[in-house]
């Protein structure tokens, strides 16, 4: 029988994701030496969304703020990115570099820059390729022909490598940074975004929608539309300063039965032994994830000790 | 805390490189950097990217400005450069009904034409005054027939915010 520990920020969670969120809790400096890439779970992926504040040459040029970032990465499964924002190509790819200094596997995919305003934003995903691949015709941006959103969702569809190709978990992640002074309007149409996104394959019912929401639960009066809607985060703040619940996993039940339960807030503050001023050079906001089984669910739902049971929301 | 009015006397000088630190540092503010807002949507116009882009993250996360900034702004809502005139605009819609008095400068905004964001951004703003707003009317109601489907969109929610 798994035993339960409580997370850090979150849900209880089985002992192997609990031994990484205990590692993630434990100070060390941000310049301790790396010594090559951390176990992960064998019975979860751990999918999470970080908005890394204006991610653009002069972040970039700070070492210690990048081996942050790196040890974020690190950590999870996939990570879907928002802020990135440079005129430059190369700061994606130069960031994956630094992740994979330890030997690390991890790859990206990038979305176009996108913004009404002369000031753009690109989304991109980033992923361990030790456990995850990418279908490479799936990744594109939503089709937002009414304009409204400022900078529409980039998708993509990912399978684990976990298990075998039969039994991988195969879904989409939509990656979100909505307008903060448009937020009502904006969640609105992501109701659309995401059912067009369940439409989108009829041999994929797993949608995951995750990134900077500038709302909390208490604003998702338009999701309740999405029938079984579920979210991962609820009544921790996000936010780098401990105040907001800004970012989110969204997701439907019952076809997202992968979906273990398991949540987490990543503070940067308590997970790094930053003092906010210095987590605030990383980002000002945390990062967010989620955790899901790695072989796709039908029917029976999650086998026998696969994770703390799933809450509806 | 960090000392706002040095930053911004950094944000307005000639080295760019302490720019972009002062803008950054601004940002980090959060919403204390409120009583930057004016600067930072100057800052908006900079030459340098990075002051830029800092600037137009800080003023995205600091919320209302003060009151008393609305007759600053008022004249940078109509500024030739579009990211400035975005942000003026922006932080107009931001302070509500405070800033009626902005209502002629939005509605010039809304039809100059010069660019679309300032356009749909002005409309939008318009809707914040509310009622106090209701002499911008005839141009919400053009905008509203606009083909532009945004533009159209935030014009009528506009009208029903002003009401009348």
């Amino acid at each position: 029988m798994d035993v339960l520990f409580p997370s850090r920020r979150g849900r209880l969670l089985p002992i192997g994701l609990a031994a990484l969120c205990l590692v993630a809790v434990a100070p060390r400096p941000a310049s301790a030496q790396t010594v090559g890439p951390a176990p992960k779970p064998a019975d979860a992926i751990l999918v999470a969304s970080f908005n890394i504040q204006v991610f653009g040459e002069s972040k970039l040029a700070k070492q210690q703020v990048v081996e942050v970032l790196a040890r974020v990465v690190r950590r999870f499964d996939i990570v879907a990115i928002q802020e990135v924002r440079a005129k430059s190509d190369e700061i994606v790819p130069s960031f994956v570099r630094a992740v994979n200094a330890d030997g690390s596997r991890y790859s990206h995919v990038i979305g176009p820059r996108q913004g009404r305003t002369v000031s753009k934003e690109q989304y991109a995903f980033i992923y361990d390729t030790n456990r995850i691949e990418v279908d490479p015709s799936s990744v594109g941006v939503v089709p937002d022909p009414q304009n409204k959103l400022h900078r529409p969702p980039m998708h993509a569809r990912f399978r684990t490598r976990i298990n075998p190709v039969e039994m991988a978990f195969t879904f989409w992640l939509v990656d979100i940074h909505t307008d903060p002074d448009e937020v009502p309007q904006e969640l609105d149409a992501l109701v659309g975004v995401f059912q067009g996104m369940q439409a989108a394959r009829p041999d994929e019912d797993d949608v995951i929608l995750l990134g900077d929401l500038n709302a909390g639960p208490p604003e998702f009066k338009a999701f309740q539309r999405i029938p079984g809607v579920a979210w991962a985060v609820s009544g921790v703040p996000t936010n780098t300063r401990r105040s907001k619940t800004y970012d989110n996993l969204v997701f439907a039940r019952p076809a997202t039965a992968e979906y273990l339960g398991g949540w987490g807030v990543l503070d940067l503050q308590s997970t790094f032994g930053l003092p906010l001023e210095h987590a605030l050079e990383v980002s000002d906001h945390n990062p967010v994830w989620g955790a899901f089984y790695p072989a796709e669910v039908r029917g029976q739902g999650l086998p026998p000790m696969a994770g703390a049971p799933p809450v509806r929301r | 805390m960090p000392d706002i009015q040095a930053l911004v006397a950094t944000l307005s000088g000639h080295d760019p490189e302490a720019r972009a630190e002062a803008a950054e540092a601004l940002c980090r503010a959060g919403t204390d950097a409120a009583a930057a807002a004016v600067p930072l949507t100057r800052a908006c116009g900079d030459g340098d990217e990075r002051v830029r882009e800092w600037a137009v993250a800080a003023l995205e996360e600091l919320g209302p400005p003060p009151a008393g900034d609305v007759a600053a702004l008022i004249p940078l809502a109509g500024d030739g450069h579009p990211l400035v005139a975005y942000w003026a605009t922006t932080l107009l819609g931001r302070s509500g009904g405070a800033a009626a008095e902005a209502t002629a400068a939005l509605a010039a905004g809304l039809e100059s034409g010069r660019d679309p964001a300032v356009a749909e951004r002005a409309a939008w703003a318009l809707g914040k005054i509310g009622p106090g707003a209701a002499a911008a009317r005839p141009a919400l109601e053009r905008a509203a027939a606009a083909p532009d489907p945004r533009l159209a969109r935030l014009a009528r929610e506009a009208l029903a915010a002003i009401g009348g």
